[in-house]
């Protein structure tokens, strides 16, 4: 093979790689000129927002292998970060410059908690919605891959620790809001620039989030540590023969993933102005797998494009009153069925139809294909 | 003295309910590698049999039981036969899959009976209280211990000492051995399924007089079960046994000094670190490699 031909399939092969994240964030930017009405645009941006979440989660899962069911505690890490920043910005005007956020009145609360007060800096709070995330995960990731728990364990250790910081949550309610959670926020403020939850700008705010957190997880993905992990995924002990810290390379893209995840718990407060246990909940963090599995696991546009589909429908037909009660019976199925049938999920369906289709015009690019698969596997 | 005994038998209380949520979760992990999320949905559905055979046809708990066990293994062996045995070598995905099962088992029950609570009525014979080491406890709990070990020692029997057990272990061992010597793992997997499945609705029936019933009760059961078996170590019926005792008496001690959210929240941490350190669990099987 002339030394020339392997990097023209790969640029190649970049090209259509990039090209489905091109299309999608196109779209997603374009939205707002075809639909004219704030509420709609406030919904899509929801759902968006849930995107950047599955996003993330294919990272770890898809790509790492790691199947974590606690996604959803990195997301509602984020939610809090700014909820509780933006719950400090309304104290003037609930209960005078030096007070309390009003639950902590109601609860007789004398002092701003500890780890509250950092929260009047709202760069702190930006840094802090992506941070925590990511340090927690670092910190859950050591105690797990240092000590080679895989699979199965993993998933249960992530599910258990959500499932535990929820309950404090929702116990601690003098400082956390509990049950209700952080409501009646300000609106987020950047260099005196204000985003209401049903703006324009909100809107593209969230739009340049889903183009940014695509691209920084594709370059992740086509990087030497991001093709190390990938490898990981498939042969683990093969990639620690060769000498690689396995560990940390997991750790590494779990921590990313949990940042993302972060940085969508951030958005998703400002675009449902609340934050609430639930947004760390079993519910939740569950339909970011199905969303996953739906699209495609290990497909980044996949993945982003299965939890806006999905979300978007079950939020479509749980306003129908015929499908309010069955639409999560239709869901599990739904769910069962791909698991079964397509474990690749909808992209891998796009894919395998692609294939065929182009197999018929070209027999080369069968030849491209085992070609793409040897380099794959590294 | 008497506090001590007292947080003592709440905490062997605990841990038979943990056993007992915990023993088919076990098995179906230990046998067949099988996480099953469905576990919780299995719980509330012997939880639902109760209150149904109870209100329906005045049946008292004690003698419910036994249907209970086989209507809720019929669904494990439907569940095994059309959705988990196609998934054979993908571990990962029957996660996924069992997940799915159990939020359509939950939408039916919600669907079929509506979502509020339901209450199951405490056998006569078992609702008072008796003395324990001096101190009271109410016979329903102490019946509920005894429950828990009987279900424990008939299962250890089961794998040890019977033809249908020797087999499974046989396909543990090494499942094409085991099938050129004409064992159907098919058929032993299923049944194997629905005992697992059938000892989980039995410990739905046996815990729905103590809390209330309801479509989402499942949920937070398999955390916890999922916890003693990760702290026991797969494959060992003695280490769940032994885990669930330790977890019990573990959040009754903490539970007594906190509240139970704070001795939720220790008990895990105290888990994960463990888990750095014993990675195969407090107790492994001896396994021949």
């Amino acid at each position: 093979m002339s030394s020339k031909l392997p990097t023209f399939l790969g640029l190649h092969r970049l090209t259509a790689q990039i090209a489905p994240i091109v299309v999608v964030c196109a779209l997603v930017f374009a939205l707002p000129l075809l639909l004219n009405n704030d509420f709609l645009l406030n919904k899509v941006a929801r759902y968006l927002v849930l995107g950047i979440l599955t996003v993330s989660l294919a990272l770890s899962w898809g790509y790492g292998g790691i199947l974590n069911l606690g996604q959803a505690m990195s997301f509602g890490l984020g939610s809090y970060a700014m909820a509780m920043a933006l719950k400090l910005k309304t104290i003037p005007v609930h209960t005078g410059s030096g007070g309390l956020p009003d639950f902590m009145v109601w609860n007789n609360v004398e002092r701003l908690p500890w780890f509250w007060v950092p929260f009047k800096s709202l760069t702190f709070a930006l840094v802090a919605g992506i941070a925590v995330p990511a340090l927690v995960a670092a910190a859950l990731g050591w105690f797990v891959f240092r000590s080679r728990v895989t699979g199965v364990y993993v998933a249960i250790i992530t599910l258990a620790t959500m499932v535990v910081l929820n309950l404090v949550i929702i116990d601690q309610q003098s400082y956390t809001g509990g049950f209700n959670g952080i409501t009646d926020l300000a609106q987020l403020e950047i260099f005196g620039f204000a985003f209401d939850a049903y703006g324009r700008a909100t809107y593209y705010l969230v739009a340049s989030c889903v183009a940014l957190s695509l691209v920084v997880a594709f370059a992740f993905t086509k990087s030497k540590a991001g093709l190390i992990v990938q490898a990981i995924r498939d042969h683990e002990s093969r990639v620690r023969y060769f000498g690689y810290d396995v560990a940390a390379y997991q750790i590494f893209v779990f921590a990313l993933s949990a940042a993302i995840a972060g940085l969508a718990g951030m958005l998703y407060t400002i675009v449902m102005e609340f934050a609430s246990p639930t947004f760390l909940g079993v519910p939740l963090s569950l339909s970011v797998v199905v969303w996953c599995a739906v699209g495609g696991r290990q497909s980044l546009v996949g993945a982003f494009l299965g939890a806006v589909l999905v979300a978007g429908m079950q939020g479509a037909l749980s306003e129908t009153a015929a499908f309010l009660e069955t639409w999560t019976l239709v869901m599990g199925a739904l769910f069962v069925l791909v698991v079964l049938f397509l474990p690749k999920g909808l992209a891998g369906l796009m894919h395998t139809l692609w294939q065929w289709l182009t197999r018929r015009r070209q027999p080369a690019s069968a030849m491209v294909q085992s070609l793409e698969q040897t380099e794959g596997r590294i | 003295m008497d506090q001590f005994i007292e947080q003592i038998v709440t905490g062997l209380s605990i841990g038979s309910i943990l056993l007992l949520v915990a023993l088919g979760l076990s098995i179906i992990y230990g046998a067949m590698g099988i996480i099953n999320l469905a576990h919780g949905e299995f719980v509330m559905l012997g939880a639902y049999a109760a209150w149904l055979f109870q209100t329906k046809f005045g049946l008292s708990l004690l003698e419910s039981l036994v249907p209970i066990f086989l209507v809720v293994a019929l669904f494990g062996w439907v569940i095994e036969r059309y959705v988990l045995s196609l998934l054979n070598n993908r571990p990962l995905d029957t996660i996924l899959a069992t997940w799915g099962v159990g939020i359509m088992l939950q939408q039916a029950v919600r669907l079929a009976v509506g979502s509020e609570l339901r209450y199951v009525q405490l056998p006569p014979a078992l609702s008072d209280s008796m003395e324990v080491l001096g101190v009271p406890v109410s016979s329903y709990r102490v019946f509920l211990f005894f429950v828990a070990l009987a279900l424990f020692a008939l299962t250890w029997l089961l794998m040890n000492r019977t033809t249908i057990g020797m087999k499974l272990r046989a396909i543990i061992q090494d499942r094409s051995v085991a099938a050129s010597f004409g064992i159907n793992a098919r058929r032993v997997y299923a049944l194997t399924f629905a005992y697992g499945a059938g000892l989980a609705g039995l410990a739905g029936a046996l815990v729905s007089p103590l809390k209330s019933v309801s479509p989402e009760m499942g949920t937070g059961y398999v955390v916890d079960a999922f916890m003693v078996v990760v702290l026991g170590g797969v494959q060992s019926l003695a280490g769940t046994v032994a885990s669930a005792f330790i977890l019990g008496e573990l959040s009754g001690a903490i539970a007594f000094l906190q509240n139970d959210t704070v001795a939720k929240a220790i008990v895990l941490l105290a888990i994960v670190v463990l888990i750095r350190f014993r990675p195969q669990g407090l107790f492994t099987a001896r396994v021949r490699a």
